[in-house]
């Protein structure tokens, strides 16, 4: 029991993190990132290279590069290093220039290359196998597999979660979260107004790079396993159907689209009895996945709880008979 | 050396599937303006089709117009009942890049319990092998090149001789121009989808011929090289996808007999990152979507 629950909220946290982490770069500057899972994928693996010892170590059944066995906040901090490094290059690339439908759909072929270089490359982080026997954060000073060890896990993944959220509140409701909002909405207008489009698309690019890739360390620590098939391109749409169904945009909504979505499907789906062939439950819920985006876009595009509307407070008076426009869209 | 021509050969046959594929790719985004991600999935889901009948006894050949039909039809289909209601709805260009990823993935998933998980091969006779030189192709290969031939120039003679390629290219150009001179443009997307979907069908077929086997998870790779084909020519423009396939179809036969096979996605790629880096637009800048080259 212990364990399920544990395993239930690590899980949460760690889609917490990851919805955030989407409603900044999506819901708040419009870019949609379909190559978010790999920025989760490599905190993942940098936090299990960099705490597992070098790999001719435990008779050297999986090969991977570095090796460093670093104990605990490194590898974490390594992690989210790594993500926000990896949004650089992506970023320059992809953010510059090109128009934002050609964006998603270049960071969508970027997914799915990354995981078939990974695959078919086993000297670099075991290949299809993946990375396995990971230990778990300071489990030289404690037992990892006490009760009290997950409980404190989870608190931990949790007050980071939180932590991860104050900051995403603080900024939304900063300058530059209102600047990133200008941006979203007319682009141009940002610019013509000295808005600096790049760097702003770059800096949010690089913020949910780093919180993704504390995401990926933190469910790696727990599960101690991490390989390609867990980080194939469709698992982004999961996390961009949790934060289209919360509300893009509100932190709020990315919290609970991240309870309702990925873990309430995974919950709700364990109950069921086992009908049909094997491989049919699975395949619904990926229909259902789909199904919900595309019904949550025709009847409530802002989600369950959507993005507050901002109006100026000080000339609510001066234009009382304009906002019954400004109300809508 | 020897090697290098031989995988020059298959570049042929590979360059014919990518330029089928992504002409059809090309003409949606060109004509619809619609990144049609789910492209790959109806491409599998008619190769399946195609399989169903060829399954029956009837000979791959035979087989192939189904596929066509049959993505002709649902193409036309997912445009009408998904995508055109929500673009009247008024939803942004990338909306409907993630309705069309969402889209995908419904296809490929109501497919896996349909079609089944395992990889299945067409009952063919790739005929004798025909040699010139290092380049040794069968009698299949040689035929897929052929239907690819005869599908470019029928693309082209539509484009440039008949009424409704003009049509076409006016709509691509500036839809709401096109509608206010008298282009019933409705019909001219309907017409487009049920056009590029035939396309999209050959092409799964024709893919399914020249691979050992596929299985539905086939989809997502098949649509890297469209991609990478559509965006180097210049998105929107046929001609610039038959450029992009070209090059693309060569590259990645002749990187995977250089390096590996493995490498082939990963070739098209770094094509395609090196484009958006230095030439967004693509090869032949985008004139009107559908503007005729030269």
């Amino acid at each position: 029991m212990t364990y399920y629950l544990t395993t239930i909220l690590v899980y949460a946290a760690v889609d917490i993190l990851a919805c955030l982490a989407i409603s900044l770069q999506f819901g708040v500057s419009g870019i949609v990132n379909f190559s978010f899972i790999i920025f989760q994928a490599a905190g993942a693996y940098t936090a299990g290279v960099l705490s597992l010892p070098s790999d001719t170590e435990n008779g050297g059944f999986q090969t991977y590069i570095l090796g460093l066995h670093l104990s605990f906040p490194l590898p974490w901090i390594g992690a989210t290093l790594v993500g926000a490094l990896l949004a650089i290059p992506i970023g320059l690339v992809a953010l510059r220039r090109l128009r934002s439908d050609y964006q998603a759909i270049a960071m969508l072929v970027l997914s799915v290359i990354a995981s078939l270089v990974v695959t078919n490359t086993p000297a670099f982080l075991d290949g299809a196998a993946g990375l396995s026997l990971v230990p778990q954060p300071l489990s030289d000073k404690f037992n990892p597999y006490s009760e009290g060890y997950l409980w404190a896990y989870t608190a931990g993944a949790l007050v980071l979660a939180v932590i991860v959220f104050f900051i995403a509140q603080r900024v939304i409701n900063s300058p530059y979260g209102r600047s990133l909002r200008a941006m979203r909405e007319n682009e141009m207008a940002a610019n013509a107004l000295g808005k600096n489009a790049v760097a702003l698309k770059m800096t949010v690019f690089i913020l949910g790079g780093a919180i993704a890739g504390l995401s990926g360390a933190i469910l790696i620590g727990f599960i101690t396993t991490w390989a390609p098939s867990t980080w194939l391109y469709p698992e982004t749409l999961i996390l961009f159907a949790a934060v289209i169904v919360g509300g893009r945009g509100n932190n709020f909504g990315a919290v609970l689209g991240a309870l309702l979505v990925p873990v309430g499907f995974e919950e709700a789906t364990r109950y069921l009895p086992p009908i049909g062939p094997p491989g049919l439950i699975p395949a619904l819920e990926w229909v259902c996945i789909g199904g919900l985006i595309l019904g949550f876009l025709w009847f409530r595009p802002r989600g369950v709880l959507p993005e507050r509307r901002r109006v100026f407070a000080a000339r609510r008076t001066a234009v009382a008979g304009g906002e019954l426009h400004a109300g809508r869209d | 050396m020897s090697l290098i021509v031989a995988a020059f050969g298959f570049g042929l046959v590979s360059m014919s599937i990518i330029a089928i594929s992504a002409v059809g790719f090309t003409m949606q985004f060109g004509i619809t303006n619609m990144i049609n991600l789910a492209y790959g999935q109806v491409m599998i889901a008619s190769a399946y089709a195609a399989y169903a009948v060829n399954n029956a006894g009837v000979s791959i050949w035979l087989s192939l117009p189904v596929a066509a039909v049959f993505g002709a039809v649902f193409s036309f289909l997912l445009n009408r009942l998904v995508y055109a209601p929500f673009q009247r709805k008024g939803t942004n260009l990338i909306g409907m890049v993630i309705i069309s990823l969402a889209v995908s993935l419904v296809i490929a998933n109501v497919m896996l319990p349909i079609a089944g998980y395992y990889s299945v091969s067409y009952h063919q006779n790739p005929g004798p092998t025909y040699h010139l030189g290092s380049i040794a192709l069968t009698g299949e290969q040689l035929a897929i090149i052929g239907v690819a031939v005869v599908v470019m120039l029928a693309i082209h003679a539509l484009l440039r001789f008949t009424r409704l390629g003009k049509a076409m290219r006016a709509t691509a150009a500036n839809a709401t121009l096109a509608r206010n001179c008298g282009i019933p443009t409705a019909r001219v997307i309907d017409l487009a989808w049920l056009i590029t979907g035939a396309l999209c069908g050959i092409a799964g077929a024709v893919a399914g011929m020249n691979s050992d086997s596929f299985s539905v998870a086939s989809g997502s790779e098949f649509l890297i090289p469209i991609i990478a084909a559509s965006i180097l020519g210049g998105a929107g423009s046929p001609y610039g996808a038959m450029i992009g396939a070209v090059i693309i179809g060569e590259m990645t036969e002749i990187s995977a007999a250089i390096i590996s096979p493995e490498y082939k996605q990963v070739v098209a790629f770094a094509v395609l990152v090196l484009v958006m880096v230095l030439r967004p637009q693509g090869l032949l800048a985008k004139r009107g979507a559908l503007a005729a080259a030269g």
